[in-house]
């Protein structure tokens, strides 16, 4: 064999696999995008609609436009259909949770791992293990503690109790140590010179982090936006323990809600999840022309 | 005390960890006074604490216990913005993020001066250092060159009374390095401000210093302008550090022989130590270290192949290594411990051991206590 023929053969073997694979993962994908437009209420199971199948019952009813169904074949008589509390109220509700705890994430581990970088203090080493340690425990041990805590407070404050998004915000909040960590490796890699030479200037501590730590770091801020984000937008045990109206319901709740003992709808279901991942879509689109590398170089040589 | 003073009174820097516990002293109880507008030169090997001391000059590190003055303020619990000071770090510390201009003008815009002011000063300064085409730049793109360049302009823009460096060329490749140097010196003439650098190379030291603080462990070991330092030098480690290739420090003893006051070198004469009869200036020190252990040191450029003015005693040994470089050549020549370098002018080349008489220059020579190390005078 030639050895041009050899790499040819090579080039197929290598991109047969990586299509493979890009089937594997993306088929499930394309399964619950098919399920939302297919008529009826059918688990996943098809890539392709023929064009029969094909319906937009399951997105009108998620974005609240009525629609007629055919409730009796024979007669041809229809009912319209509305949803009560509009999945669409779902849709706000998690962009509002998730952007709100996502930013209350950005500046409790941002201002916390500045101090666990830059400022020598009494059990500093020991505070960070401790957070690494307390993050192995999955939260959802805690869901009961959760709702007892929140209980509580809700008898003195209504507005950050049990079924209140502040609520559900507050408990997210807790979860910020891999944050933490992730934010300090990354100012641990940005010299000390470089807030020694802003003090020198003239700028406060905070001035310093503000103007030339913060803007340094973007990147890992725009990192630890999106895994938030996606987070929030997706987090389910939380959010049904703590949520339990209907209309303040997230997305990952209410879509679950679809999924009855007795009647899965499973369309609504399908568009439901596809519906979460336009945010996810959009904030990854907004964030990545900051997570480039090379923000940092030239500033200092090693 | 004049404004750019700058006065060091028992220094003392003491690190401490998380918990508070004291892990490592630094500087060790010094004393310095540098002049205002003088260009003073701490150099060391790295670990002697003279980045410390500037650090703490800078208002970066705090102090343990002692005094730091500038002008005739003190100003250890002063801020590092109030203390009239600009520091050039080794590695630039810019601002990636932010254009030249801005890099240059931040320190202005922080204590909110107003923008015609700014635009003027880090304008002119620009100018001054070849930076006027790329104000509008980030420091991504620029060379090393430039971006020492750019803080150095960042510095001076600040007016300061006194510029820290810390090791600034350490980072630039040699070309790079010599052409800064005469630019930092060119400045110092400029501007006429007190000057503290701090560097490893002792050869920077030497061209650019006023006067040199030689530190070791925290300790200054000597404090003198670059040619005392070189012609007298107070202990062992200064006359080891100065100078290169190194001074020759030859491990002996100060004996009483027939004819006078002999340096007997360690070791057994067949496998090349020698003995130096001990004439001239350094007679005087030697007679007062009979039967003592010394070290007996000579630079290079006082082992030569012909005698001239002064007080020369011949030896001959033989040649282990040669390294012709053109207009001279330093010839290592074969002693009781370790080679004696010669650095032998014209065009020769040696082959290796032959034989080879050469002249020391003993009014050059120095001898140091063994035990103390200082030197004997």
């Amino acid at each position: 064999m030639t050895p041009a023929r050899k790499l040819l053969l090579q080039k197929i073997l290598a991109h047969s696999l990586l299509i493979a694979f890009i089937v594997i993962i993306l088929s499930p994908f394309a399964m619950v995008v098919a399920a939302s437009f297919r008529k009826g209420n059918f688990a996943p199971s098809k890539i392709f609609l023929t064009p029969q199948e094909l319906s937009l019952e399951h997105w009108k009813f998620v974005l609240g436009i009525p629609y007629q169904e055919v409730v009796n074949p024979a007669t041809g008589e229809t009912r319209t259909i509305q949803a009560g509390s509009p999945p669409l109220g779902w849709f706000w509700n998690s962009i509002k949770v998730s952007a709100a705890a996502t930013i209350g994430i950005i500046l409790l581990s941002g201002t916390a791992a500045y101090a666990f970088s830059r400022i020598r203090f009494k059990f500093r080493r020991r505070i960070l293990t401790g957070l690494l340690i307390l993050q192995m425990f999955p939260a959802v041990l805690m869901l009961v503690a959760y709702h007892t805590i929140l209980d509580d407070i809700g008898q003195t404050a209504r507005w950050i109790g049990l079924n209140t998004h502040p609520g559900l915000i507050l408990v997210y909040l807790g979860g910020i140590s891999t944050n933490i960590w992730m934010i300090k490796g990354y100012f641990d890699t940005i010299p000390a010179s470089m807030e020694e030479s802003a003090r020198i200037d003239g700028a406060s501590h905070f001035q310093a982090f503000l103007r030339v730590l913060l803007p340094m770091s973007l990147p890992i801020f725009a990192v630890v936006f999106i895994l938030s984000f996606i987070f929030f937008m997706t987090e389910y045990p939380i959010a049904s323990v703590v949520l339990t109206n209907t209309d303040t319901y997230t997305l990952a709740v209410g879509a679950n809600s679809f999924l009855g003992e007795q009647e899965k709808l499973w369309g609504r279901f399908a568009a439901l999840a596809v519906l979460s991942g336009v945010p996810i879509t959009v904030v990854f689109l907004l964030c990545q022309k900051f997570v480039i590398g090379g923000l940092v170089s030239g500033g200092v040589k090693e | 005390m004049s404004e750019g003073a700058v006065e060091i009174k028992n220094l003392v820097k003491t690190y401490v960890d998380d918990r508070g516990r004291p892990t490592f002293t630094a500087v060790k109880n010094i004393n310095l006074h540098i002049d205002d507008g003088e260009f003073m030169v701490l150099v060391g090997p790295s670990g002697c604490g003279k980045s410390t001391t500037l650090r703490m000059v800078a208002g970066l590190e705090k102090v343990t216990s002692g005094t730091i003055s500038i002008g005739d303020r003190v100003v250890n619990d002063l801020e590092p913005k109030d203390r009239g000071i600009a520091m050039v770090f080794q590695n630039y510390a810019l601002y990636p993020h932010m254009t030249i201009f801005n890099n240059m003008a931040f320190g202005l815009q922080l204590a909110k001066q107003k923008k015609d002011y700014i635009q003027e000063t880090v304008g002119r300064t620009a100018k001054a250092l070849g930076l006027d085409t790329m104000l509008e730049r980030k420091p991504q793109a620029l060379s090393g060159g430039q971006r020492q360049r750019v803080a150095l302009g960042r510095a001076i823009v600040r007016h300061p009374t006194v510029f820290l460096f810390d090791e600034p060329l350490s980072n630039l490749d040699a070309k790079m390095r010599v052409q800064m140097r005469s630019e930092i010196s060119k400045l110092h003439v400029q501007l006429g401000s007190t000057m503290i650098y701090v560097t490893h190379d002792q050869v920077e030291a030497m061209t650019m210093g006023d006067r040199i603080c030689v530190m070791r462990d925290g300790i200054i070991m000597q404090v003198a302008d670059p040619l005392t330092l070189y012609r007298q030098p107070d202990n062992l480690f200064v006359a080891g550090f100065i100078g290169s290739p190194p001074m020759n420090l030859l491990k002996g003893k100060v004996e009483q022989r027939e004819g006078g006051l002999t340096f007997v070198e360690n070791g057994e004469k067949e496998k090349g130590a020698v003995t130096v009869p001990l004439k001239g200036a350094v007679q005087a020190a030697a007679s007062k270290c009979v039967n003592k252990n010394v070290v007996f040191g000579i630079r290079p450029e006082h082992i030569t192949d012909q005698a001239t003015d002064g007080t020369h005693i011949p030896i001959t040994s033989s040649v282990e290594i040669s390294e012709p470089m053109g207009s001279e050549s330093l010839v290592y020549l074969k002693a009781g411990s370790g080679p004696l370098i010669a650095r032998i002018h014209g065009e020769h080349l040696f082959h290796l051991g032959q034989q080879l008489t050469v002249q020391l220059n003993l009014d050059k020579a120095a001898l140091f206590d063994s035990e103390t190390e200082n030197v004997v005078r």
